[in-house]
């Protein structure tokens, strides 16, 4: 199974197991990750941001613009912060490394 | 006698379709339209969309992609300072922000602000047409920008840039391109992707809406993104908090509309004003001539320079009943000669003998004759009163 790898606000990295299929908002949830995802997954919110470490961003698709909207309003903004919800685990994501924001 | 009102540059008389649009707002609509949970506030929120949608129209735009502001000095503001402040942010190395001499005051000043936050500004000048030129922009892209700021049309002037051989350049070098379509919008066919546009400024009173309102279009594909100015309710996508004043934006919305729609009968009009007008003022003025009088303008809005040995000041002042300004309307409450002619090569001394003239929609062929036949009269009797004196000195 491929994992992922969550570092935390105070630099704690948590590798867990991350199920093909399952969106890292939900990967976050099922290991207990502090992500909020405050509406489940339907791209109304933007509590699920994550930055993805730079050496992953360009293997992520592109964002949507509802996507996009809803990062317009997300705090501590980064150049690769994107919502949890949108990124779905592949086998190509083996190893992922995204980061919880800092003033989240 | 009735005032003849040539100073359309300055700001617009409000339409009486936008009043009436206005008006209707005000006695029925004037909820909060950021209210969701009652009808008053629904209404007003639908009166909002509409005029969004209305000046996205003008615009070529997505309605997602405008931002009310209060005019288009906040618009060039959050523009220019937004989109600056959130690339440095983001950690961009690109602190290069560029403009030209001839820009409004509020974006040479935005601009310049922006120094003692540690980015760099340049002003770059202009030819004597009032244009940039491209090999001067493509130098100053050289060094890594973060933003470009290019009015469409001069205030002053009515110059316009040329966006078609600027835009690519500043799009190759990876900066961002802002326009100020303060002068431009509704007078000129507007397309902000053909244009080449990240983020443009748009006025209502300069496009015979009411004051007090404006519009910043912010390019969704790709995003771009600014740190606001104000702090707040998070209101027009967190990019402008504040309550937006339904009433006026319906205004602005309607004054898009007709603009959009009436266009090339405006335009052809004001055409047809300037050379009815220069026609009669050479005539009895000769060696009068207009400022950049071959580089592509707006229809309705040019620089006249009298002939030597007249001060603009002093034939303005002798005209009675034509309201025109010198320069911007700025830079008339100081008195002091256009920095904009000054930056297009002109002596303080030619600037000191122009005057801006901008008629408008409502303006008559016969009003354009009256305005000419006052303003060289006017001038004539300048002249006359300074000979003796001058007379006398020899």
């Amino acid at each position: 199974m491929p994992q992922m790898t969550f570092v935390e606000q105070d630099g704690t990295e948590r590798t867990v197991d991350a199920p093909l299929g399952l969106s890292v908002l939900e990967i976050a949830h099922k290991h207990g990750i502090d992500l909020e995802g405050a509406c489940e997954g339907s791209l109304a919110c933007a509590t699920c941001h994550v930055i993805v470490d730079p050496s992953w961003a360009p293997k992520l698709n592109t964002p949507t613009d509802d996507e996009e909207d809803m990062l317009d309003l997300a705090f501590g903004l980064e150049k690769t912060s994107r919502l949890g919800c949108q990124i779905v685990m592949t086998e190509d994501l083996n190893g992922l490394v995204v980061r919880l924001p800092r003033t989240a | 006698m009735e005032e003849l009102y040539f100073d359309h540059a300055a700001t617009t008389p409000c339409d009486p379709r936008v009043q009436a649009v206005m008006m209707a707002a005000l006695e029925q609509e004037n909820g909060n339209p950021h209210s969701a949970t009652h009808d008053s506030g629904r209404r007003a929120a639908a009166l909002v969309e509409a005029a969004r949608q209305q000046v996205a129209d003008l615009l070529a735009a997505d309605s997602r992609e405008i931002i009310f502001t209060s005019g288009a000095t906040e618009a060039n503001n959050l523009a220019i300072k937004g989109a600056a402040r959130h690339l440095a942010s983001q950690g961009s190395p690109r602190k290069r922000i560029i403009t030209v001499a001839t820009e409004h005051k509020c974006v040479l000043e935005s601009v310049r602000d922006l120094a003692a936050e540690g980015f760099e500004p340049v002003i770059l000048p202009v030819q004597p047409d009032g244009q940039l030129a491209p090999d001067v922009l493509a130098r100053a892209l050289e060094i890594p920008t973060a933003l470009v700021s290019l009015m469409a049309a001069n205030n002053e002037t009515g110059v316009l840039q040329d966006f078609t051989t600027l835009a690519p350049l500043v799009q190759k070098a990876g900066a961002l391109l802002h326009a100020d379509l303060a002068q431009a919008a509704g007078k000129i066919p507007v397309d902000v992707s053909a244009m080449g546009l990240a983020l443009a400024s748009v006025s209502s009173h300069k496009l015979y809406g009411p004051k007090g309102a404006g519009a910043l279009y912010v390019r969704r594909r790709p995003r771009v993104r600014l740190e606001p100015l104000f702090s707040g309710g998070g209101q027009e996508r967190g990019l402008r908090s504040g309550t937006l004043p339904g009433f006026l934006l319906a205004g602005f919305g309607e004054a898009c509309r007709i603009a959009r729609e009436e266009m090339a009968k405006d335009a052809a009009h004001l055409a047809t004003l300037r050379s009815l007008f220069m026609q009669r003022l050479r005539e009895h003025l000769p060696g009068v001539g207009i400022n950049a009088e071959n580089a592509p303008h707006l229809p309705g809005l040019f620089s006249v320079r009298l002939p030597a040995g007249l001060r603009a000041l002093d034939v303005l002042e002798a005209a009675t009943g034509i309201a025109a300004s010198l320069g911007s309307a700025c830079s008339s409450a100081e008195l002091a000669p256009s920095y904009v002619l000054e930056a297009m090569g002109l002596t303080r001394e030619e600037a000191g003998r122009s005057l801006r003239l901008s008629p408008g929609r409502f303006t008559s062929p016969a009003e354009a004759e009256r305005a000419a036949d006052v303003l060289a009269q006017a001038a004539l009797r300048v002249r006359g009163q300074r000979m003796p004196e001058e007379t006398a000195c020899v």
